[in-house]
């Protein structure tokens, strides 16, 4: 791997002030579980390494309450999944959450990834993390996912050059709990929903969400709502140390048996997070029944337009949402596909 | 004399943990990837990118001026063809690991890249296409039909006839401790820790690669600790050579060891097979004939891919009528080595899942079936030779057979295929059966056996037990100081072994699951020797005739004069001596014949062919295609069980990798750029805990037969339980392994579509 230079800043100005403005000669540490394989790899080769570990109060994860309406929870950056999946509150409250976070790689992968890491990760491609080849991503002329192995690539493939999945699994949650963003860069702050955060890239100068290369994920926000309920669902062929192939995140709010406020999106399907209104508006207002669910599944996997290969994850979506709102609905209750 | 084991074991047979358990649950044990000797260079080999290409121009120039770099050493140069993305090209070495990646990143080579193809179908379609090395006209090869009986006959016969396609894709090595070595030369003497389950005959070849240039050269091979190897690591391999040239180029100690990616593309892997199979029986579950066409891919080299000798398999002498053809084709992809058990799953699965599709056709259970067709004995051979396979196979079968179902509770279990369960998630269970070799291993060209091991007893009671043999994982080292042990009257712990050393004795290879049958037997006729060497050498002082000495538990004793003496006490009176004792074990000293007495001179101490009834449960969620295997039962016989408690770990470790093939593995080549897309482990996907079922071992333990070889069989037939199984809980053949969730898809899909 190439050799660079590592600097670990006390504050956010410090990381700031050290980042380019152009892709590709600086890179952000978090956990390193993400950076160090695409160094190894020679995808990435920065010649600056910047550490955000030894920024103050980065990994803390805040509950506030909010008079009568529930609380506000605020993760730093720089959280460990494995403490946003342990959190007791978060348990409680967000378990699509904790649950997606709990579930994502091992527990070594767990225990040093971090909450800004899994919004801002590179795709898993197998075409761009191999070295040989010259894909879009990195600056070549074709996808090479589009006539080749593309079983675990996006079936929403509309418009996109590139049909990588979005590998963040935190990401659907968030953005079905409404979530915002807290953004720094040479600027100041800003904040950002979520739900436009994340960006399908198609060029070796584009990353897998909206950021600027010198911008700095500082937190992540979420609403806590009176009656939510929410649920994350992955269909995984391992249980243990796998990718989902189809991740599915609801929320809505359980209104007198019935469920509004709907949000419903996709994981690991296109590439990015896909929020399926279509499916939502199937559950607006209704209860949350099997047949209900049934439908939206199959309102999410309409305009599915898999691949040569990966015809079968579109049935996948539709179990998906059905049993991730099922879940939703029916919190602690052991479901019928459970063994 | 004639050997044999005792009649009353005090230790063999019994559950001893591995004497190095500790060692390597605490990381103190050091494995040749660990060894790090002062000055130690790092070196690593540029591969071709290309599936297949020639080589026009290598340019080392730039990286010679890269900082750290001492060396490079050519595999293929300028004017070669290189004939897979993985294919050697130069090696480099450098002071560091980093150093030496940058050099390698620094040398130019230029490519024309030439045709190629990485995946059967293509090359299937184009027979005439020739893209790989050697004399071959064609990257396909299609073998000559074999039959017996009469096939039409035989289907005419039949009350129904199956046909479908089944198929298990081509699957790579994954070894924890990568493939390599670190050479270190002291002149003419040249030492390699490597990661090998040949200690001896890695020696022999790095010997035979420097005796031209050093005609003194003397090799010693050291594999102390080894982390798997599976067949995949007989030899130093190009890699070991490499590092044998340039620690002799730098005259400084040399590591390489390949990683990851490399260990799955040029580590070796397990041929595909592809098989339309066609079988017919009876209602009374008489199979009236089989008829395969297979192909498979063994990568680059060629070589073999399914058994076809054996097959079909365990029914090949009860099945009356079959056929059997196969194509070998040969891709641009890394090359086939033999991997636990070569051939034999793949057979399992050719045979035993179009049985359990018959068994459906002709509604009846596969239990059935499998009863009905199991192998007849050969009263002939049980006359002349009682422990043999042969003349009792029908008998272990039927005793396993009905151990499984007793253990898996399959009369409670079982039902029709396709009843799995009212809710999207479907129970199924499935059965299949195996068998394998595991004899000792023959006499060498010289008429000496090819193992032997040593005991030596010093006067101060210390047994030692020396033997160049290698324990991969297997427990040799334990099985060795078991034997030792037992005829020695102490405890395992009070036995020192010594073994994964060139120049203790000769050994063979760990292939076939033959090295406890040809190291035990040897231990134990070494150990009695040593006794024997003790009693001569003592018998004087201990005032006692040396054939009146016999051992008793940590005593020796004089049988005439009741006189006993602590072990430690009656060593001692070999004074400035030590006893020793040399013991040598072949398959020729376990078939030797008594020319008076026309029977074995030595029998019950090692012996040939064990079979296994395997039994799977599965949960598939028909809903996501997502299988996941819950309970395994495995029996499995071995003749004299050593240690009962290793040997269950075998059974284990070979059910997890089934498990494995079943559910999960699956070399992915592209078609496009010519490589393997998935040479990790997180696309190329391994059960952890989770994923893998709670498995039952049952050992039948035959201590009549002598030692048997485990390592091997209980692999065998974990495949075709897990794909039995999944068939009995959807009542659809899924026929392509991995069982993933695309696949069970695909075929509840396909099944959908024809209603």
């Amino acid at each position: 791997m190439k050799e660079f230079t590592y600097y670990q800043p006390k504050s956010v100005d410090g990381a700031i002030g050290l980042l380019d403005a152009k892709w590709g000669k600086t890179e952000l540490l978090g956990g390193g579980t993400d950076l160090l394989d695409l160094t190894k790899e020679y995808v990435a080769q920065p010649d600056k390494v910047i550490s955000l570990t030894g920024i103050a109060n980065f990994a803390d994860i805040q509950v506030a309450p909010q008079t009568g309406k529930g609380s506000v929870v605020l993760i730093g950056a720089g959280a460990r999944l494995a403490a946003i999946a342990d959190h007791a509150h978060l348990q409680k409250i967000f378990p699509a959450l904790t649950t997606a976070a709990g579930m994502i790689g091992g527990p070594q992968i767990r225990n040093m990834g971090t909450l800004g890491g899994n919004l801002c990760q590179r795709n898993r491609c197998w075409y761009f993390r191999d070295e040989h080849v010259h894909c879009l991503l990195k600056g070549g002329q074709k996808c090479f996912a589009l006539d080749g192995e593309n079983q675990y690539h996006a079936i929403f493939t509309q418009g996109h050059k590139c049909v990588i999945v979005s590998p963040s699994t935190l990401g659907p949650v968030l953005i079905a709990l409404d979530a915002t963003a807290e953004v720094q860069g040479p600027k100041g702050k800003r904040t950002l929903e979520l739900a436009k955060f994340f960006f399908a890239p198609s060029g070796e100068n584009e990353r897998e969400h909206v950021l600027a290369p010198n911008e700095v994920v500082l937190s992540v926000k979420i609403p806590e709502k009176e009656g939510t309920r929410n649920a994350s669902y992955e269909v995984r062929q391992k249980q243990s140390y796998d990718w989902p192939l189809v991740q599915a995140a609801v929320a809505f709010k359980a209104d007198g048996g019935k469920a509004t406020g709907v949000k419903i999106v996709l994981g690991h399907v296109a590439p990015t997070p896909l929020v399926v209104e279509a499916a939502a508006k199937e559950v607006e207002g209704k209860e949350v029944t099997d047949a209900v669910a049934t439908a939206a599944g199959k309102a999410a996997a309409k305009d599915a337009k898999p691949l040569s290969q990966n015809g079968y994850k579109v049935k996948l979506v539709e179990v998906a949402v059905k049993r991730a709102l099922l879940t939703a609905a029916n919190p602690g209750k052991r479901q019928y596909w459970e063994v | 004399m004639a050997t044999s084991w005792p009649k009353d074991r005090r230790l063999i047979g019994k559950d001893i943990p591995r004497t190095d358990g500790p060692e390597k649950s605490t990381g103190r044990a050091r494995y040749s990837i660990d060894m790090n000797p002062k000055g130690l260079l790092h070196a690593m080999i540029l591969r071709s990118p290309y599936a297949h290409a020639h080589i026009d121009a290598i340019d080392v120039s730039a990286a010679e001026k890269t900082t750290g770099f001492k060396a490079v050493h050519e595999i293929n140069g300028a004017g070669k063809e290189v004939y897979f993305a993985g294919d050697e090209i130069i090696a480099v070495c450098a002071d560091t690991e980093e150093h030496c990646r940058d050099a390698m990143r620094a040398i130019k080579i230029k490519f024309t890249p030439l045709e190629f193809f990485v995946k059967e179908a293509d090359a299937l379609k184009n027979p005439q296409s020739k893209t790989i090395s050697g004399p071959a006209k064609s990257n396909v090869a299609i073998g000559a039909e074999a039959t017996k009986g009469d096939v039409a006959a035989g289907f005419k016969d039949a009350e129904k006839i199956v046909e479908a396609d089944y198929g298990m894709p081509v699957i790579c090595h994954q070894c924890l401790e990568p493939h390599g070595l670190v050479a270190s030369w002291e002149g003419d003497r040249l030492t390699v820790w490597a990661s090998t389950q040949a200690v001896v005959g890695t020696a022999q070849q790095l010997a035979a690669t420097f005796k031209a240039r050093i005609p003194q050269v003397d090799v010693k091979c050291i594999t102390h600790y080894m982390g798997g190897g599976y067949g995949s690591k007989f030899g130093p391999d190009i890699q070991g050579i490499v590092a044998a040239e340039l620690a002799l180029k730098t005259k400084a100690p040399v590591k390489l060891m390949l990683n990851r990616e490399e260990e799955i593309t040029v580590g070796g892997n397990r041929p595909s097979a592809y098989g339309k199979i066609k079988i017919g029986g009876k209602k009374d579950g008489t199979i009236t004939a089989y008829e395969v066409d297979c192909h498979g891919s063994p990568g680059e080299r060629g070589g073999a891919t399914v058994n076809l000798g054996l097959l079909p398999y365990v029914y090949l002498d009860t099945i009356p009528n079959w056929k059997r053809k196969h194509t070998v084709v040969r891709l641009n992809t890394g090359i086939a080595r033999a991997m636990r058990a070569p051939g034999h799953p793949q057979n399992c699965v050719l045979t035993d899942c179009p049985v359990d599709d018959l068994a459906a056709a002709l509604g009846i259970d596969p239990l059935i079936i499998r009863r009905k067709n199991l192998p007849p004995n050969d009263d002939k051979v049980a006359q002349s030779d009682p422990t043999a396979w042969l003349g009792q196979r029908n008998n272990i079968y039927v005793r396993e057979l009905d151990l499984a179902v007793k253990l898996s509770e399959w009369e409670k279990k079982w039902h029709q295929p396709g009843q799995g369960g009212k809710g999207p998630i479907k129970h199924g269970i499935g059965m299949a059966i195996h068998t394998w070799g595991g004899s000792a291993v023959g006499n060498l060209g010289d008429g000496q056996p090819a193992n032997d091991a040593t005991v030596i007893i010093d006067r101060g009671g210390q047994v030692i037990v020396q033997s160049s043999t290698q324990d991969l994982g297997t427990a040799q080292r334990t099985v060795s100081a078991i034997v030792a042990a037992e005829i020695l009257g102490l405890k395992v712990s009070d036995i020192v072994v010594r073994i994964g050393e060139s120049p203790f004795g000769r050994s063979s290879g760990s292939g076939g699951s033959t090295t406890c049958p040809s190291q035990a037997p040897a231990t134990l006729r070494a150990a009695i020797a040593a006794r024997d060497d003790l009693f001569a050498k003592i018998a004087a002082k201990f005032g006692a005739k040396k054939e009146d000495l016999v051992i008793e538990e940590g005593k020796v004793v004089d049988k005439a004069s009741k006189k006993g003496l602590d072990w430690k006490k009656a060593c001692a009176m070999l004074g400035m001596d030590e006893a020793k004792g040399v013991g040598a074990w072949s398959s020729n000293m376990a078939n030797e014949i008594d020319p008076d007495k026309k029977i074995l001179v030595n029998p019950g101490v090692s012996n040939v062919q064990v079979g296994g009834v395997q039994v799977a449960e599965v949960l598939v969620d028909v809903e996501t295609g997502v299988v996941r295997c819950t309970n395994f039962v495995a029996v499995q016989d071995c003749g004299l069980i050593i240690d009962k408690l290793t040997c269950e770990s075998q059974v284990a470790g070979g059910v997890i990798m089934g498990v494995n093939y079943a559910l999960f593995e699956d070399r992915i080549m592209d078609r496009h750029t010519g490589r393997q897309v998935n040479p990790d482990m997180e696309f190329y996907k391994l059960g952890g805990i989770q994923d893998l079922p709670r498995i039952k071992v049952a050992m039948v333990d035959m201590p009549e037969r002598g030692v048997i070889g485990i390592g091997e069989p209980p692999t065998v037939s974990t495949a075709a339980a897990v794909g039995n199984a999944v068939f009995n809980a959807l009542g659809v053949r899924v026929p392509y392994a991995p069982y993933s969730p695309e696949n069970v898809l695909n075929a509840l899909a396909k099944k959908g579509a024809k209603g």
